[in-house]
């Protein structure tokens, strides 16, 4: 009786794939093919991305693209389900420091044939964010739009406190003057519910990468086998983080930030933030006058941190020519420009970033910051294993912000661990 | 429990056409993908390249990395505290419920909400609720004279994330208690009704003894629920983007399946935890034929 | 007289009781149908009336091209179909491993629990793996077909229940000749109505609510369920703060399982009434 059973559902099944099954046409030369897109994003980007998409068709009469768009979280865990089924969408978006990972395990289509049959193409485009993608073979990905971290801060705050606004070459020992000033307890409860500075100290972008390096320190070895976030002059810039949080206590520890669910900066308890332009578009609507001013400088100088959206092409795209042709596209004037209209990132096409389009947003503030920045800004790193080694590095410090573990002993611990894991990965 | 209801002649044939499609369910579906899980438990796996094999290797990081024996603790702890509270929360709850009182609809589904609202959304009310200044509960702590207190912090994490954990499952554990007392006979009451028992003496000598199969499925389900819990508590307690700071095995699983490019780990972790839960299991099933009545 | 007294008395304690548990169950709930009505400036304030009030954030919700009705349509057939799915399977099979004495029945019921000890996390790419092969990925077969395969949960929740349904009334129809299927369909679908509504209500809200596998399987909106549609909202709000429009749209996508939930309770009647069935 198993069997019958058995036969009846292949025959319902059968039925169900013919009714719903529609099989892709095949991709011969001139026929129309569809190629798919995949990234992570929020409502708002897939309007954009739907405007980019009828642009690049209207061009290109013979091929469509099908975008999809999920959350972060969902968009990974979706992306590696369909790369382990051999189901890899054509294009798919990837965050820079991740993009080793993936290369290094075969799942992307070498781009350089396709670069060097488009000579120039990679001329107009900010240096600095086609390094994540460089590799001894070529590029395998190519950037989107970047990301540079700054100061953003609260400017009604500062009035009240009779603070003067950060300025372009501020120092970190002024930022740490600036955030103790700002650091009080409004209601006279006790307990402090305005911080002067807030960071994400899980983080490296718009954490603590940038202090690192200012204080000449490094994160990993070019070669990716050592981490460096233990040597002496990192261990400076984390000494200087964790007195902000607990000598001065104008930066909350990350129990004290979790009490307030969300984000401290946005809703009005905290006055300085590191952040990058992701943020610009929620914080328009935030109900308080705030602007953005560089990244103080420590002593090795100024820094920042800067990091990538790019595209890839899956290895075994059935239609690579499109998938090209499309990355191209968005690489263009024409793409860039709807891009840096969205406001979430900053174009990599230089001629796009200093046009009114990326300049003139609806937020009110100084983007030219974001790319004066790139003269200073080192990338983020980019190497296989970084989600892990970021958990590792990041998991082990939360002790130490919430004052439950000692700064020295712990890093060193860590460095140990995440030395392992870069070992793991090799 | 060899009672049964011997098939006769063709209805054999009925009994494979009822059980037809649990069967394939079993053998294509979900034995097939357990057996899947613990063949990869014993594999190195990035998703994205060929399976090597791995040995015990993944097994016996199960026992080697304090990070996850942290997370095989706290999930411990929490089904400790989850699963008794659960399952008389709801009991009690569903005794209540079971009244022909004017209303009776309007207040089950007041106490269904919880159950369906969405994990992100009530994660988020929890943490306005447990917030320091932002909170509700500090809020009226503080005008009534106490001192406030740091619900998320490391220490009382564990505490109100069961808290919200448990405040979700009521309703749906209400549900099972309800459906199991309408199989309690009504002269049974009417009986103790015209013997003179009061409330107490009905609950214990009646009720108690009759809804003990729904007390042995929501104990069993519950405990799987909190072995496998983990929208709430890393909603909740999550630090940036790293760990919980209430770390559960689930998410363990989680991390290292999608972030970690070690789906070979993962899956030793949940063989772990699944046989973690059929010991349990064992030991309920030992009591049940002790102490649940049916019929 | 007296007894009417304290049925009365008991009437009030077990109001106070359910009035009293009910602001805690009902309280959060309200901070969020509060909060979904605020203004976004002032959605940390501890008001529970909005002040001003505003449908602002249900606009905001609709501005963007994400198809709602589409969504809301998908949601519920697939929803819909697991129902029908589980019902129907579950029964059948909780029947038998309730009633029927058969070879291997404890065996196969344990393997059946087995089943719902491993987190869907790891089951998730050999089941994609099925799929793909089956040529269903991208269609919403997927979500539903499992249900028509039975289930643990739902065979479980149902045999603990069949279980406590007196075995005279099996003896005596066998006695009167009935079969195994009129039985079944006779005695135990009619007496099991509190636990089929039961589990109707969870699998209703089990399919309702699924991110993962919808995810996963479905292209992305509009092509997908409304669960996943409002999720694709949920990291840029939460990280924008924009909580007020996250809480509009939580609030409606449960208005759907609370109807559901509103008309299945009624099928917990109180307790069967033995003399009536015995006839």
């Amino acid at each position: 009786m198993k069997k019958i059973s058995f036969s009846l559902v292949i025959v319902a099944l059968l039925l169900l794939t013919a009714c719903g099954g529609q099989k892709a046409a095949g991709g011969t030369s001139g026929a129309p093919v569809k190629i798919t897109y995949m990234e992570w994003g929020d409502p708002a980007e897939l309007d954009v991305w739907k405007a980019i998409v009828s642009d690049f068709e209207a061009a290109n009469p013979n091929i469509t693209v099908d975008v999809q768009v999920s959350d972060w979280d969902s968009y990974w865990t979706k992306l590696k389900t369909l790369l382990a089924a051999n189901s890899s969408p054509d294009v798919f978006a990837m965050d820079a420091p991740l993009y080793l990972d993936y290369q290094a395990r075969g799942s992307l289509l070498n781009l350089q044939p396709y670069i060097d049959k488009n000579p120039g193409m990679l001329d107009g485009l900010f240096p600095i964010t086609l390094e994540a993608y460089k590799t001894p073979q070529g590029y395998f990905g190519l950037p989107r739009d970047f990301q540079t971290i700054v100061v953003f801060y609260n400017k009604d705050m500062f009035d009240k406190a009779g603070v003067a606004y950060p300025k372009a070459g501020w120092t970190y020992d002024d930022l740490r003057a600036t955030a103790k000033a700002l650091t009080k307890d409004t209601k006279g409860d006790g307990t402090i519910d305005q911080f002067g500075y807030v960071i994400d100290p899980w983080d490296m972008e718009p954490g603590w990468s940038e202090i690192v390096w200012a204080y000449g320190g490094d994160i990993i070895s070019a070669d990716h086998t050592k981490t460096l976030v233990g040597e002496p002059k990192a261990r400076q810039a984390w000494q200087f983080l964790y007195d902000m949080m607990h000598v001065d206590k104008s930066i909350p520890d990350p129990n004290t930030t979790s009490q307030y669910g969300g984000d401290l900066f946005l809703s009005g308890n905290a006055a300085m933030m590191a952040m990058g332009h992701w943020a610009v578009p929620s914080y328009s609507e935030a109900t308080f006058k705030w602007d953005v001013v560089p990244m103080p400088t420590g002593p090795a100088g100024q820094a920042t941190s800067v990091n990538s959206a790019g595209f890839v092409i899956g290895k075994d795209s059935a239609h690579p020519d499109a998938a090209f042709a499309f990355i191209k596209f968005v690489l263009s004037q024409a793409g860039q420009t709807r891009l840096a209209q969205m406001g979430f990132a900053c174009p990599v096409l230089k001629s796009v970033a200093a046009s009114p389009a990326f300049l003139q947003q609806k937020a009110q503030i100084n983007n030219q910051i974001f790319i004066d920045s790139l003269a200073y800004a080192h990338m983020k790193p980019v190497f296989k294993g970084y989600d892990e080694w970021a958990s590792v590095v990041g998991d082990g410090l939360t002790p130490v912000w919430n004052g439950e573990a000692d700064l020295t002993t712990t890093l060193d611990k860590i460095v140990v661990d995440a030395d392992a894991v870069l070992a793991k990965n090799k | 429990m060899d009672y049964g209801l011997k098939p006769l002649g063709r209805e054999k044939l009925w009994l494979g056409v009822m059980l037809g499609p649990t069967l394939i369910g079993l053998v294509f579906g979900a034995l097939g993908s357990i057996l899947a899980t613990l063949v990869l438990s014993f594999t190195h796996w990035d998703l994205l390249t060929p399976i090597t094999p791995a040995g015990f290797s993944n097994y016996v990081a199960l026992f080697t990395n304090p990070a996850y024996l942290k997370a095989l603790i706290n999930t411990f702890e929490f089904s400790a505290m989850y699963v008794p509270g659960v399952v008389i929360v709801s009991m009690f709850v569903a005794v209540l419920m079971d009244s022909k009182i004017r209303g009776i609809s309007i207040f089950r589904t007041i106490y269904f909400l919880p159950a369906v609202t969405s994990a992100v959304a009530t994660a988020l009310v929890w943490n306005m609720i447990y917030g320091k200044d932002t909170g509700i509960l500090n809020y009226y702590l503080s005008s009534l004279g106490f001192q406030t207190v740091c619900w998320l912090c490391t220490k009382n994490a564990m505490v109100s994330v069961v808290i919200v954990n448990i405040w979700g499952a009521i309703g749906e554990g209400m549900i099972i208690f309800l459906a199991g007392l309408t199989a309690i006979p009504s002269e049974y009451y009417e009986a103790a009704s015209i013997d003179g028992a009061n409330v107490f003496q009905v609950f214990f000598g009646i009720t108690l003894p009759l809804v003990t199969p729904s007390i042995f499925f929501q104990t069993l389900i519950s405990t799987i629920n909190a072995f496998q819990a983990y929208d709430y508590i890393y909603m909740m307690t999550r630090q940036g983007q790293g760990d919980s700071s209430v770390p559960v095995v689930v998410f363990s699983i989680y991390r290292n399946a999608w972030n970690f490019f070690n789906y070979g780990g993962a899956s030793a972790q949940a063989i772990e935890l699944a046989v973690l839960v059929i010991l349990l299991m064992g030991f309920y099933f030992w009591l049940e034929r002790r102490y649940v009545v049916y019929e | 007289m007296n007894r009417t007294k304290q049925k009365n008395l008991l009437d009030l304690v077990t109001y106070l009781l359910l009035i009293a548990g009910g602001v805690l169950m009902l309280g959060p709930f309200l901070w969020m149908v509060a909060t979904s009505f605020k203004l976004p400036a002032d959605q940390f304030t501890h008001t529970l009336i909005p002040n001003p009030a505003t449908l602002e954030n249900f606009r905001n919700l609709f501005s963007f091209d994400l198809n709602f009705p589409k969504l809301f349509l998908n949601s519920t057939i697939i929803s819909l179909l697991t129902v029908i799915g589980q019902m129907l399977t579950c029964a059948m099979a909780a029947f038998c491993f309730a009633v029927v004495k058969f070879r291997g029945r404890g065996l196969l019921f344990t393997l059946l629990l087995v089943t719902l000890m491993i987190p869907e996390q790891v089951t998730l790419i050999p089941n994609f793996i099925i799929f793909k092969w089956l040529h269903l990925v991208g269609t919403s077969v997927p979500l539903w077909l499992p249900a028509f395969w039975g289930g643990a949960f739902g065979t479980f929740l149902l045999r603990q229940y069949f279980l406590t349904i007196p075995r005279e009334l099996v003896d005596a129809a066998r006695v009167d000749g009935a079969s195994l299927w009129q039985i079944f369909w006779r005695i135990y679908l009619p007496l099991g109505k509190p636990a089929l509504a039961a589990l109707a209500i969870f699998t209703f809200q089990g399919a309702w609510n699924d991110l993962l596998h919808p995810l996963v399987y479905m292209p992305t909106v509009p092509n997908t369920t409304l669960t996943v549609g409002l999720a694709f909202f949920q990291t840029q709000l939460t990280l924008g703060g924009r909580f007020t429009v996250l809480m509009a749209g939580a609030l409606l996508s449960i208005l759907p399982l609370v109807v559901v939930f509103f008309f299945a309770q009624k099928q917990f009647i109180e307790g069967i009434a033995l003399s009536g069935l015995k006839r």
